[in-house]
């Protein structure tokens, strides 16, 4: 078909764009490595294939800052990028609602919020390579969940006005309780804010681990729900009506956000935007149906987190600017000029 | 012949208020059902039950043979497809994209759509008429070109059945009749049987074999078109006067709904009676029977439109002959009802050889000293066709107390007067 092989090629155009934009990224820095060797030092990365690269020319520490440094924010930027554009997409379907993104049932206010109190009650300590705040941060957001969506059930149905409002409601009850305790223990505002704006500084390899598999089984299973969510832009009655269990696939598709969302959240705080401008993004390019729009899309914001990232390590350094500011930044008046161009009521 | 749908016992309640009371019927296979009833009777509630979309608090439904809630929504969704009222679809498909939809329940989750789905999709859109705009945006079409591409989208379901919410109350005449021809040949020549809620009794009249009527919640009655739609069994659920009659074009049952039973009820004790034909009593009659006023007419021929006016609203009438000349038997019913009314009105009508005798009836009515006006609109209308007698006959009445009156609302006004 005409049309799986454009949905083939813009996926190929996609996929060598991420490996442009992580060469590039795994360049940029303090220490000067030559794009060469640093492709190189990715290559031999690679099982199997990395046993043939030779890299007994590269001078040790550059291989282990773009190994132990670089590589891995690429590949935790590009994972958060990717999830949360996913899960975007599925949501902003889902809900018939433009205007809705990964936090809109209350998972970013959840998260800070329990990121605020680990910070608070000074649990700065690591298990297993891992902060408690991000701990905190991860069942804040599915507790936010949690009561959003029971808030939201009316009998055993979930009702996309009463969801927003929960969400709504929850969030605002929450970021309450957070500016609470940052009048309370003012001195560590200054945590507290750069962590609800997110950022990938020193994070590692650990990070990965964590979030690598249940953003990838999460995609998946977004993915096998991808011909629903198109026939449910008929509208919910319509969609049972033409054999999807409505409900079902109501429950499966919130359940997987929030928990993709919080394991995002948990590795890098709460990055705005990607997760509403990029599926409005490649909505634009590549159309509505989600077979393609959900690949894309996350492709997309994996691209264009590395990408800001870059930016937001290197643009005053050595101080680094939390990414989030990077991706308002940039998505809001990319946004609005795409608006502009298409001329189309979202 | 087999059931397509059973209902039994149904009950929906929301909150505290009974929407659906207590209904059971049945219907059969292949055939074309409407559900009417007035605003709040319950018949898009009864839709939506037998559509699965809402579930009753009491009673089943027996979908072909089997319970609905044994059916999965996939399964269902290949038996019986649903046409909303109106569709809004958020974002960008084309067309096609939509109607193809309709194949979701036969394709399995990880398989692709074969040939066939796709010649399936094809054959509906050009049933439909919609094949043309294939590429074009669902947003970007008009609503009546929406509407038929939902219903293509529905007949790629290949159903059985077909449930459909007041599908044309937001097309023109032309897409609405388009719409429901569509589902006739649908109903006859694939056998689908069509339950559709329809406000429009007319067209429900004309296009379904058999009719539910809903009142409140209640079923009043089922069946045939023909034995359903009559003023009594009617009356049940619309609070009206109304006329049936048959349509001469389309030879189907018509409604003609004359005005609210309420208003009715306060008679005026004046008589009036009306010399007219050929239409320019039209006007007159039907707001000085809205009024409360008693009517009569005459003498008109039969088969003027003015006399089949006053068939329908029951008038007395001195009736003659079609294209005849008024007789001494006619004129005598029409003194006789000229002289038990209060006032005499002659409109406009054309005064020809043929009823000419009703001037008479003028004088008669003015040497008796009742009031007598002729109405008068339009003064280039060239009404005598007698050479000139018709017209000195007028002059003359005019002397003895003929009062001119011009246009309908000061006529009314001069009626308010008498008491």
């Amino acid at each position: 078909m005409k049309k799986e092989l454009k949905f083939a090629n813009q996926i190929v155009l996609l996929l060598l764009l991420l490996f442009l934009v992580i060469a590039v990224a795994s360049v940029i820095g303090a220490a000067n490595i030559s794009i060469f060797n640093s492709i190189k030092i990715i290559f031999s990365q690679i099982p199997i294939l990395g046993k043939n690269i030779d890299t007994s020319g590269i001078p040790q520490p550059h291989v282990a800052i773009i190994t132990n440094i670089r590589l891995p924010r690429i590949f935790l930027a590009f994972l958060v990028g990717y999830g949360l554009s996913i899960v975007g997409v599925a949501l902003q379907g889902l809900l018939k609602n433009p205007m809705a993104d990964p936090y809109i049932t209350g998972t970013s206010s959840g998260a800070a919020l329990g990121a605020a109190i680990a910070i608070m009650l000074k649990l700065n300590r690591v298990i297993w390579g891992f902060g408690i705040v991000s701990i905190f941060a991860f069942f804040g957001a599915l507790l936010a969940t949690l009561i959003v969506y029971n808030l939201a059930k009316v009998k055993s149905k979930v009702p996309v006005t009463t969801l927003l409002l929960a969400g709504i409601a929850t969030g605002q009850f929450f970021t309450a309780i957070m500016s609470f305790i940052m009048v309370i223990s003012s001195k560590d505002v200054t945590s507290i804010v750069f962590w609800t704006m997110g950022s990938f500084s020193s994070r590692g390899w650990n990070h990965v681990q964590v979030a690598f598999l249940p953003i990838i089984i999460g995609s998946i299973i977004i993915y096998v729900f991808a011909k629903d969510l198109n026939v449910l832009l008929l509208g919910e009655s319509t969609a049972q009506n033409t054999g999807v269990n409505v409900e079902w696939v109501k429950r499966v598709i919130l359940i997987t956000s929030a928990l993709l969302t919080a394991f995002a959240v948990s590795v890098s705080g709460i990055i705005g935007f990607v997760g509403l401008i990029i599926p409005h993004v490649m909505r634009m390019l590549v159309g509505p149906d989600h077979r393609i729009l959900i690949p894309a899309s996350g492709l997309m914001g994996g691209i264009f987190l590395i990408a800001a990232d870059t930016v937001a390590r290197t643009v005053i350094a050595p101080t680094e600017i939390p990414v989030g500011i990077i991706t308002a930044l940039a998505g809001g008046p990319f946004f609005i000029y795409l608006l502009r161009k298409t001329k189309k009521v979202i | 012949m087999a059931k397509s749908l059973i209902a039994n016992n149904l009950t929906f309640k929301y909150d505290e208020s009974t929407i659906i009371d207590n209904i059971s019927f049945e219907i059969e296979k292949k055939s074309f059902v409407t559900i009417i009833g007035p605003n709040g009777s319950g018949k898009s509630t009864l839709l939506k039950l037998l559509a699965a979309n809402l579930e009753p608090e009491k009673g089943t439904i027996i979908l072909n043979d089997n319970e609905l809630n044994d059916y999965s929504t996939k399964s269902l969704a290949k038996e019986m497809a649903v046409v909303p009222q109106e569709t809004n679809i958020s974002y960008d498909f084309t067309v096609y994209d939509i109607v193809l939809m309709g194949r979701n329940p036969h394709i399995k989750r990880f398989k692709k759509e074969s040939p066939q789905d796709l010649s399936i999709v094809k054959e509906a859109m050009e049933a439909t008429n919609t094949w043309y705009l294939r590429d074009r945006n669902i947003n970007e079409i008009s609503g009546g070109e929406r509407q038929r591409v939902i219903i293509a989208k529905a007949i790629a379901q290949e159903p059985k059945v077909i449930l459909l919410d007041e599908p044309t109350s937001s097309l023109d005449i032309h897409h609405q009749i388009e719409v429901l021809d569509l589902l006739k040949t649908l109903n006859k020549e694939k056998g689908v049987t069509i339950v559709a809620v329809l406000h429009d009794m007319n067209l429900a009249a004309r296009y379904s074999g058999e009719i539910i009527l809903m009142h409140k919640g209640n079923l009043i009655t089922m069946g045939k078109t023909e034995a359903v739609m009559t003023v009594e069994i009617l009356q049940q659920a619309y609070e009206m006067e109304m006329v049936i009659e048959r349509n001469s074009y389309t030879g189907c049952l018509q409604i003609h709904p004359i005005s609210l039973i309420k208003r009715q009820k306060e008679l005026k004790n004046v008589g009036v009676h009306i010399i007219c034909g050929g239409g320019t009593g039209k006007g007159l009659i039907q707001t000085l029977v809205d009024r409360g006023y008693r009517v009569t007419l005459g003498v008109v021929n039969k088969g003027d439109s003015d006399w089949e006016l006053g068939c329908m609203y029951n008038l007395e009438m001195a009736e003659e002959m079609p294209f005849s000349e008024i007789s001494d038997n006619s004129l005598q019913v029409a003194h006789k009802l000229a002289n038990s009314t209060d006032v005499v009105i002659m409109t406009e009508v054309p005064i020809g050889w043929g009823n000419y005798k009703n001037l008479d009836i003028l004088e008669a009515q003015l040497n008796q000293g009742k009031r007598v006006y002729q109405l008068c609109s339009n003064e280039n209308i060239k009404f005598d066709y007698t050479g000139g007698k018709g017209l000195n006959k007028i002059q003359l009445l005019r002397e003895k107390g003929l009062i001119v009156v011009e246009g309908k609302d000061k006529m009314l006004e001069l009626l308010e007067e008498i008491k």
